[in-house]
């Protein structure tokens, strides 16, 4: 049998056996889940390989699947992040209800993103993409809170993507009789320009729904706070990225060779606002994951605008940002899972200074938050760099000041994350709370450690990326293990600033811990600090949490005015009044249904030339 | 090579060590009474204690002077054994004003101090009610050669007689809810 | 072997070289404001005793490992960037020039401006963990202010990279060299705009509300003592001179010798600290809108300026 077919099947066929054993017994369950959890990976690293084919006809469609160079990278980020987070929540969901559907849906969600990378054909990509929304809809309404704004929010912005998409298939089905994706991109010029531009944005529209970029994020933040924690890291890590590959095929297999190539800058400008405005509302949360959430979107606002500049370097830095967004925001979304499930919340006002108490998860988080900033030396900063410097190269100053706005705010919400959950004042009430089971801990440690080698060797991914961006029209791409390029030739060693920086930081704790240790009185309480003599007693609050960033909300008042939220309500509202004038049309009459079948018909036979091309 | 143990080049380091520590006091003003009235002339242009390396310190941490100025209530003095025990070592006390020596024109009130050394080691006492900025200048000057002789070990003093210290806190302190001291 | 004993050495006197500038500016510039309000002021050398003097303390005190290594990261990171920038133009011929290009080509201004957050984050960590709420309150404002000045100085950078299409420093300097001018004459809204984002980087008045001593208890290191404080202090004047050679570098044409340098970089120097002197304090937000307002307007201006 296919190598691919047995991949999907472990997968799908996992996803089946694991709702039927959790109905029966929950170990069975569990075990169930690690045997997927080891087997997906291990089969793919071990047996999949770049060229492998397999292709069948269902129902009349001609269906291909395959690896290309590009989705292989992808599928190397979901095939490693999916599984740990699948062996993360067999300790996170523990004592959960209804663990039958959500290690179904979950699994279920992993079998779609690789199905949608495998797809080499259109119909195939829709299938699995539908496959993939409704296993993510049915984990996002999971913990059914909330069902009716945020679930239906996903669902209808989920639907207008996958309806725009499916009929930019039909339409380029309709002109090249074909639904092979490397046909498409083949034919694609010889359409007329119309056509070129609806397909285009009708396809781009499906994509940018998933990666959330603006005006077609206000799904997201509410979606990645309502979904069981340890699926989020593979929703914001995982499958947003499954709208950047789509996005990247559009723009530079489809785009880049027609009259439309110039549609990348504007979503490269919706990318950065996308950053900017998600990174200020971000700033301002007070729950723990929802500023990630917000963060996940600001993110891919890069990565959408590195992919949208289209230079050999933006692309390349859009794909290792996208890599490296799904290792940290995994990591921090695990962290923040940690943090939820022995504390109980994620409200950075109620908890603090879980420290001492969760010093694995904070080491985790710290990696992860200090890539995610983009600081040397660890790996964001690679991706960071490259995306300046192919905004600088390709002189779209004003978007690398965005961008730049953007990344420098994020300071804001980094340090806030990490102060709120785990620095500050220890509290008597959070005393009790322990470490995160083993289960948990490890695979965040793994991703942080994964992040760590990436600051001084970012090379060891950016062989596949590069071989990836030739399917993309970028041949050749060069790239080195531990220096980075930009177009002009300037250049960036990380060997020596990881060592320089090593260096001088492990001289230091020498000095600070050993050299210099006579006196040095390690771990005073949190209570015991200046406040002018006066002595706190045990319960005094002396957290500072609130409006944490109160003078940067001063600063910003006039532009948070304005939540494209509101807008979209109002729009609903709306919609209400016109689906209520609409009900006066369902009359109850027969006759008066007969009437409108008729003149249903007659207006398809008037317009089937138009719509068919009959 | 040589040894930055062996005797003759510790002594050097002593030197050194001793003339930062001399040179440079971070005070902690703690404006108890009257007498932080005459903390601003001390600093500002007309006497400019900067210039002999005298400046102000923000908190205890950073701080190696605790300069009490003037007639301290009990109430007080819980705090100001709180910011002591906060300092790090070395750190020096100085007691401004009479108050701080008998008790001044509040020595027979029933909720002040009288002598400020049965609480604090103090190092070095100011007289005068109030001392002049010129006392202060002095008053530190005498400091800085009790340091430069290595006499000025009230922080060392009072960890060795802790315990009576703290007898005599608790005697005027009534509700006594302090963290223990501990370095 | 003995290729990289030398680039070690010319490390040391490079960190040596910056230490000993930063921290006897750090003394002039208490002598000057002393004078300013017509006192006399410590002796240039007093920031040297106070750090051997927190270095000598007996005891030091911390709440946690992130406080413990706070200074660290700093000192790690003022390091770094000192390896990074030219400390002299190439073209020099002083019997010394050989030292100081230590890693100068190996990373770009891009590179450098992340690196610098490095010491800021730690300070940050260090300073949360501390629970000191002065402390958080402190790290907010810092970087909310530094949300403001970073915007026009980056724009000022980016103009001058696009400008010179160039982002490596030395880069920018062989292209001043090249023209025969200081980048000051040919890029003036660029200089301008980062000349105004200066005083938000050294945080003297009016930008000094972050670490405001009676407000704050002094915020971020206010629970910093002995040789914490030290290595932070240490720290602080190696990376005051790495700011003041950078701009030195970047816009006033570098320097070809040790005394070009040191006189281009104390007149750089005095800017913020007469400015600082005479000012009051602003508030965050006050600060903030500041830097959005006329220094933003003018790196736009040195944008379209490069753009055309």
């Amino acid at each position: 049998m296919n190598s691919l077919i047995i991949l999907l099947f472990i997968l799908g066929g996992g996803a089946l056996l694991s709702y039927f054993a959790f109905l029966s017994k929950h170990a069975f369950g569990q075990a169930v889940v690690w045997l997927v959890a080891i087997a997906s990976p291990v089969y793919f690293f071990t047996q999949v390989a770049v060229g492998e084919s397999f292709s069948f006809s269902l129902g009349g469609f001609e269906l291909a699947l395959g690896f290309n160079h590009y989705s292989w990278v992808f599928a190397l980020l979901i095939m490693v992040l999916s599984p740990l987070s699948l062996i993360y929540s067999t300790g996170y969901m523990k004592s959960r209800l209804r663990l039958g559907t959500f290690y179904f849906s979950f699994i279920f969600s992993i079998f779609g993103m690789m199905g949608i990378l495998m797809s080499r054909d259109l119909v195939s990509l829709f299938i699995f993409w539908e496959i993939m929304t409704w296993a993510s809809y049915l984990l996002v309404i999971y913990r059914g809170k909330d069902v009716e704004h945020t679930g239906i929010k996903y669902m209808i912005f989920s639907a207008v993507g996958a309806y725009s998409m499916f009929m930019a298939i039909v339409i380029l089905n309709r002109e090249m009789h074909s639904f092979d994706i490397a046909t498409v991109i083949q034919n694609f010029g010889n359409m007329n320009a119309a056509d070129q531009w609806l397909t285009g944005i009708l396809l781009l529209i499906g994509f940018a729904v998933k990666s959330a970029v603006m005006p077609l994020h206000v799904w997201a933040p509410g979606a990645y706070t309502n979904t069981p924690t340890s699926f989020t890291a593979v929703f914001s890590g995982g499958l947003s990225k499954m709208g950047v590959y789509g996005i990247g095929l559009v723009l530079l297999n489809l785009y880049s060779h027609s009259d439309f190539s110039q549609v990348g800058i504007y979503l490269a400008w919706l990318g950065a606002i996308t950053a900017v405005m998600a990174t200020f509302r971000a700033v301002f949360q007070n729950d723990a994951k929802k500023l990630l959430a917000y963060s996940s979107v600001a993110q891919l606002g890069y990565i959408v605008a590195g992919i949208g500049l289209g230079t050999e370097l933006s692309v390349f830095a859009g794909i290792y940002l996208a890599i490296l967004h799904g290792a940290f925001k995994g990591t921090l979304f695990m962290a923040v899972g940690a943090v939820e499930r022995q504390a109980g919340t994620t409200d950075m006002t109620k908890i603090s200074g879980l420290i001492k108490n969760m010093p694995w998860t904070f080491f985790a988080a710290l990696v992860a938050i200090i890539a995610l900033a983009g600081i040397p030396p660890v790996g964001g900063f690679v991706g960071k760099w490259m995306l300046y410097e192919a905004a600088i190269n390709s002189e779209h100053m004003f978007l690398v000041i965005l961008i730049f706005i953007s990344s420098t705010a994020a300071f804001l919400y980094s340090f806030r994350f990490l102060f709120g959950l785990f620095l500050g004042q220890q509290e008597e009430e959070t005393a009790h709370i322990k470490e995160a089971p083993a289960v948990m801990v490890v695979p965040m440690i793994l991703l942080s450690l994964f992040l760590v080698l990436m600051g001084t060797f970012p090379g060891i991914i950016f062989k596949p990326i590069a071989a990836g961006m030739a399917e993309l029209g970028f041949q050749g791409v060069p790239w080195h293990m531990s220096v980075l390029y930009n177009m002009w030739g300037d250049s960036v060693n990380l060997t020596y600033v990881s060592i320089t920086f090593g260096t001088v930081f492990l001289l230091g704790l020498v000095y600070i811990t050993l050299i210099a240790r006579k006196g040095t009185k390690h771990k005073l309480s949190t209570k015991d600090i200046h406040t002018a003599g006066e002595i706190p007693k045990p319960e005094d609050n002396l957290n500072y949490s609130l409006d944490f960033y109160k003078p940067f909300e001063r600063v910003l008042s006039p532009l948070l005015k304005h939540k494209l939220d509101v807008y979209y309500n109002e729009f609903g509202k709306g919609l209400e009044a016109l689906f209520n004038f609409m009900r006066r049309i369902y009359t109850g009459n027969g006759q008066t249904y007969a009437l409108y079948v008729v003149v249903f018909l007659v207006a398809l036979i008037l317009l089937s030339g138009r719509i068919f091309g009959i | 090579m040589m040894n930055i143990n062996d005797k003759h080049s510790q002594k050097i380091v002593d030197i050194i060590k001793e003339y930062a520590r001399k040179q440079s006091l971070f005070i902690l003003a703690y404006g108890t009474g009257c007498g932080a009235i005459e903390i601003p002339p001390t600093m500002t242009s007309r006497y400019d204690a900067e210039r002999y390396g005298i400046r102000g310190a923000a908190t205890p941490r950073q701080a190696d002077v605790l300069l009490i100025t003037g007639y301290l209530a009990t109430k007080t003095l819980k705090r100001v054994i709180r910011a002591y025990e906060q300092m790090q070592s070395p750190k020096y006390v100085i007691g401004f004003g009479s108050c701080t020596i008998n008790g001044g024109m509040y020595w027979d009130s029933y909720n002040t101090i009288n002598v400020l050394d049965k609480y604090l080691p103090v190092d070095v006492y100011i007289n005068g009610c109030m001392p002049r900025p010129e006392a202060v200048l002095a008053g530190f000057d005498k400091l800085k050669e009790l340091i430069q002789a290595g006499k000025a070990e009230g922080w060392k003093h009072y960890q060795e007689n802790l315990d009576w210290y703290r007898e005599n806190q608790k005697k005027v302190i009534v509700n006594w809810q302090m963290p223990d001291y501990n370095w | 072997m003995d290729d990289i004993l030398i680039k070690i050495l010319g490390a040391i006197a490079t960190v040596i070289l910056a230490f000993t500038v930063g921290m006897t500016y750090g003394g002039l510039s208490r002598k000057v404001i002393a004078r300013i309000q017509n006192r006399i002021g410590p002796p240039w050398y007093q920031n040297f005793i106070d750090n051997a003097k927190l270095l000598f303390k007996v005891s030091n005190i911390n709440h946690g490992f992130m406080q413990h290594v706070a200074p660290l990261w700093l000192i790690g990171m003022s390091v770094t960037t000192v390896l990074f920038i030219p400390v002299l133009n190439t073209g020099g011929d002083s019997w010394y020039n050989s030292w100081f290009p230590n890693l100068n080509f190996h990373g770009d201004l891009i590179f450098l401006l992340y690196l610098m957050v490095i010491g800021s984050l730690g300070m940050a960590l260090g300073a949360g963990q501390t629970g000191n709420p002065n402390s958080a309150i402190g790290v907010s404002r810092g970087l909310t202010q530094m949300v403001g000045f970073e915007v026009p100085w980056v724009m000022a950078l980016v103009a001058l990279m696009i400008q010179y299409k160039t982002t490596s420093i030395t880069g920018l300097m062989a292209a001043a060299e090249q023209q025969g001018t200081w980048l000051a004459f040919s890029s003036p809204f660029a200089t301008l705009a980062a000349l105004l984002a200066m005083p938000g980087m050294f945080r003297y008045s009016p930008f000094d509300i972050v670490g405001a001593p009676a407000e704050l208890a002094s915020g971020p290191v206010s629970e910093f003592g002995g040789k914490y404080l030290s290595t932070m202090m240490t720290s602080g004047s190696i990376f005051a001179f790495v700011k003041l050679t950078l701009y030195v570098d970047i816009f006033f044409g570098g320097a070809n010798n040790l005394v070009e340098l040191v006189i281009k970089t104390f007149i750089l120097y005095m800017y913020p600290v007469l400015w600082g002197a005479v000012s009051p304090r602003f508030r965050t937000e006050q600060a903030v809108r500041f830097f959005w307002g006329w220094p933003v307007l003018f790196g736009i201006i040195a944008l379209i300026q490069a753009s055309l």
